[in-house]
């Protein structure tokens, strides 16, 4: 078998010389012995430390015969097959099979530099992974995932189906619960890129939204604004929307009101409700011309005298003993006869049905004790009593001393017809009869116990009924809620009304009583934080809207 | 003149001192006072500022602040470009370390500020999130950086690394020439623990694991001696081969015992020159190691601060894009 060993010799300066022998044998030896094929006289290389023989058609077996082994291709082992190209390291020896025509076996060799050498540690430090390319990776990626595909879903709504980072992975935090709805869409909202949100987003749902007030009348244009966005702000977390400190957003108006507006509000000038919160104005019912009631705005004083057209008296129902009533004696509590209305805001109306009837019966007649006329119908009383005692005289067997002998006596089926005279003289007892017992329940006994009753004059033939304001909106610019206050005694806030003898008495509290528990934002121990929002409304004007839907009055 | 004598100790004294200021010292720790004018600046404005319930970055406040910050990011990742300008003249690379150190801090309180201390699961907590890494990773470059250097020149103990190198190729040489003496076999096993020998490896790994592959070849060469003995038919002798992973001295002992043939003397000096390599590779290995740790933050910190880079531009483009 004819070998091909060629020499490649390096000089200096690039210069390559190339020396070719010729060696005929079955296998190449290589070893430190001067009987190899390849004799390498270096202290690296064991007397004899491999053998290469053909094994196909330019390929190669190579056998390790010492313990030290060959390192093929990078790897030391103890044996390989090679084919044309592979790199054999023996010492400082390096073969390569290569392809020569008319030779069986061809192999390339080259010395390196005599001494030993340590590539792993020459070279500590530059095994490392590139700086610059991990530097490229991460600017890419970020740049990809956190702008561009997101910025591509945004002008391309189809690509949002993509398990990819979308145009949500920009939310700088979440959005109030009742935006919840339409979180997956920016859009809805963000109508217009690089540009603040408008307020046209929000009114294509909120289209009824009333103004603050007239901007022109108070001379304010900043109540013009017409971008939400500058009030309330989003992304601020599931109750983002309720302004956690509305107090410094209205008080820069509202402190100083009377100025900014030259005096036309007529609402005091206000900050902080703790501590710059004029008195309340309520709505007291008045007495007017007409006799008709009307609110009258006012401020609260303990001295105001309430016009409710009803007579009572609390000190006397609320007794500690109890009353002595039909069924038995009761202790009276408030909330037998004021109940919350569903909704937890007011005081629904005192009903005399539910509230008074059980004790205040409206009788009229010792011997039917169980008959009663209407309560509130003026006009059907009388028609009541009329008819009542019509069917009495006319029947007969009315046991009652005063009556006339035709209504005392007793008539039986089949008696004969009353003659005309007798009938006559028995209706006139009967309409004499209601006229005084109607003069006894309007004037007497029963209606003139909680109202003001007019007799009939001759311009005005029927009885009056003062008119009557038993609940109402005491405070009708604010937010006040019963319900929400069901921890509290009714008496924690309505002192006075335990021993109120009379009806006049205003038992509505003052700003006062709230300050004990509501105080500003401003943190204190022990109260609780109250903004401007915990009653008023902003979108409060009945006369000025934002949006076209929103009623008003001109 | 021991008056100007004087005064050129004095300024020799001086320009040694600052010859090895450390980095945190630079210039009396100016940034350091920066850094701290420069958040206590940020804090109070942001006590300060009540135009809005919830603290964010849509305010004035929160414009300034977070534009402070990205123009601070941008001013900080110029320190790659200027520490290669070896002809700037644009103060020294030494005060630009030190700034970079001290604002990169306060880049933690403004950007904290900046975000109203509001974290979630989007593109803006992300940037957070890297420059928290990125810094981090500098805090500890920083502890590097001043702790090191020292454990380094201790190591090395007066000599350079490729003078330890060239020691061990000049012990390996005569190691192989020795073990040939003895017997081929023993030349093979020196051989092939001379090619597996590995100072620092290949990758970070295998650099940081601080492993050279010496002792193998004395614990070779050890059971070659045992199957050597057996061979030669020596006569049974009580002594008992030292275990796996006993010291030299036992390996040495047990030869002395072994009343082998002349070859005992180069078998002790193999066994002494693989000792001293095993000592040197020990030391070339924990060179290696530490300079790995030297340097093994900033392919942390270096590629971060670019994804920083990216995400700044992707928070600023997109808070404006949805503004």
């Amino acid at each position: 078998m004819r070998w091909l060993l060629r020499r490649v010799i390096r000089k200096a300066g690039n210069e390559v010389n190339v020396a070719d022998s010729t060696i005929d044998a079955e296998a190449l030896t290589i070893g430190r012995a001067t009987d190899q094929s390849i004799c390498i006289n270096d202290i690296r290389v064991a007397q004899r430390h491999a053998r290469i023989t053909v094994s196909g058609r330019g390929r190669y077996r190579v056998e390790a015969l010492s313990a030290a082994g060959v390192r093929i291709n990078g790897e030391v082992g103890q044996g390989a097959t090679v084919a044309i190209g592979a790199v054999i390291e023996i010492g400082p020896v390096t073969l390569k099979p290569i392809k020569v025509s008319g030779y069986d076996a061809a192999l390339e060799q080259t010395d390196s530099a005599p001494s030993i050498e340590f590539s792993t540690a020459a070279s500590a430090g530059k095994h490392r992974p590139s700086k610059r390319l991990w530097a490229w990776v991460g600017f890419v990626a970020v740049l990809v995932f956190a702008l561009l595909v997101p910025m591509a879903m945004h002008y391309q709504p189809a690509l949002r189906v993509l398990p990819l980072p979308g145009t949500t992975a920009w939310s700088p935090g979440t959005l109030d619960a009742a935006h919840q709805g339409i979180a997956a869409d920016c859009t809805r909202c963000h109508t217009q890129t690089f540009a603040r949100t408008t307020e046209a987003g929000c009114h294509e749902c909120h289209q009824s939204v009333h103004a603050h007030a007239d901007a022109e009348r108070f001379g304010l244009p900043a109540l013009n604004m017409d971008r939400c966005g500058g009030c309330h702000e989003e992304h601020r977390g599931v109750h983002g929307l309720r302004f956690a400190n509305a107090t410094s957003l209205c008080s820069d108006c509202h402190r100083s009101l009377q100025d900014t507006t030259s005096g036309v509000s007529k609402l005091a000038n206000a900050s902080d409700f703790g501590r710059d919160h004029g008195e309340f104005r309520l709505q007291m019912p008045v007495v007017a011309a007409d006799g008709q009631l009307q609110a009258e705005t006012m401020q609260w004083n303990v001295d105001l005298i309430e016009h409710s057209g009803l007579k009572f008296n609390h000190q006397k129902h609320l007794v500690a003993g109890g009353l002595e009533t039909p069924n038995g004696p009761r202790k009276l509590e408030c909330i037998n006869c004021h109940q919350i209305e569903p909704g937890g805001a007011r005081m629904q109306p005192i009903a005399f049905e539910r509230d008074c009837h059980d004790c205040h019966k409206l009788s009229f007649d010792p011997i039917e004790p169980e008959r009663e006329v209407v309560h509130g119908r003026v006009a059907e009383v009388v028609y009541t009593l009329n008819g009542h005692y019509a069917k009495r005289a006319l029947e007969g067997g009315y046991a009652q001393s005063s009556a006339p002998a035709p209504v005392q006596q007793r008539r039986r089926p089949g008696s004969p017809p009353l003659p005309v005279a007798q009938k006559q003289q028995a209706l006139e007892w009967a309409r004499d009869k209601a006229r005084g017992v109607a003069e006894s329940l309007f004037t007497g006994q029963a209606c003139v116990t909680c109202h003001t009753v007019t007799a009939p004059t001759t311009e005005n033939p029927d009885y009056v009924i003062a008119p009557v304001r038993v609940a109402g909106s005491w405070y009708s610019a604010a937010l006040f809620n019963h319900l929400k206050h069901a921890s509290m005694l009714c008496v924690d806030c309505h002192a006075r009304a335990p021993q109120s003898a009379s009806a006049s008495d205003l038992l509505i509290p003052g700003i006062a009583t709230c300050r004990t528990c509501h105080q500003s934002v401003v943190h204190k121990r022990g109260v609780v934080a109250s903004d401007c929002t915990l009653c008023h409304v902003y979108h409060g004007s009945t006369t000025q809207a934002v949006t076209e839907k929103a009623a008003v009055s001109p | 003149m021991p008056a100007r004598a004087a005064s050129v100790r004095a300024a020799l004294a001086k320009r040694g001192a600052s010859r090895h200021e450390s980095l945190l010292r630079v210039a009396g720790a100016r940034y350091l006072w920066v850094a701290l004018g420069l958040s206590a600046l940020a804090l109070i404005a942001y006590l300060a500022d009540r135009s809005t319930p919830v603290a964010n970055g849509g305010t004035w406040l929160g414009y300034t602040l977070g534009t402070t910050a990205a123009l601070l990011i941008v001013w900080l990742m110029l320190l790659g470009i200027r520490k290669r300008s070896y002809a700037s003249r644009l103060g020294t690379v030494q005060g630009w370390a030190s700034a970079h150190v001290y604002l990169g801090t306060a880049l933690i309180p403004i950007a904290l500020l900046h975000a109203g201390f509001r974290v979630g699961w989007n593109v803006h907590t992300l940037l957070l999130v890297l420059m928290f890494l990125v810094i981090g990773s500098g805090f500890f470059g920083v502890f590097a950086y001043l702790r090191y250097p020292a454990f380094m020149t201790r190591n090395r103990d007066g000599a350079s690394r490729d003078a330890m190198l060239q020691r061990i190729a000049d012990i390996d040489q005569r190691a192989l020439t020795t073990a040939d003496r003895i017997d081929p076999k023993l030349h093979a096993i020196v051989l092939r623990s001379i090619a597996r020998t590995r100072l620092g490896g290949k990758g970070l790994l295998s650099e940081l694991r601080a492993r050279d592959g010496s002792v193998a070849a004395i614990t070779q060469i050890r059971e070659a001696i045992v199957e050597r003995q057996t061979v030669l038919a020596m006569p049974a002798q009580p002594v008992q081969a030292p275990a796996a992973g006993q010291t030299m001295f036992a390996m040495v002992d047990y030869l002395a015992h072994s009343q082998d043939d002349t070859s005992i003397g180069n078998l002790r000096s193999l066994i002494d020159l693989l000792a001293q390599k095993h000592e040197l590779a020990r030391r070339i290995v924990r060179d290696v190691q530490l300079q790995a740790l030297l340097e093994l933050w900033l392919y942390v910190h270096v590629p971060l601060s670019f994804a920083l880079l990216a995400a700044l531009i992707a928070h600023i483009v997109a808070v404006f894009f949805y503004w």
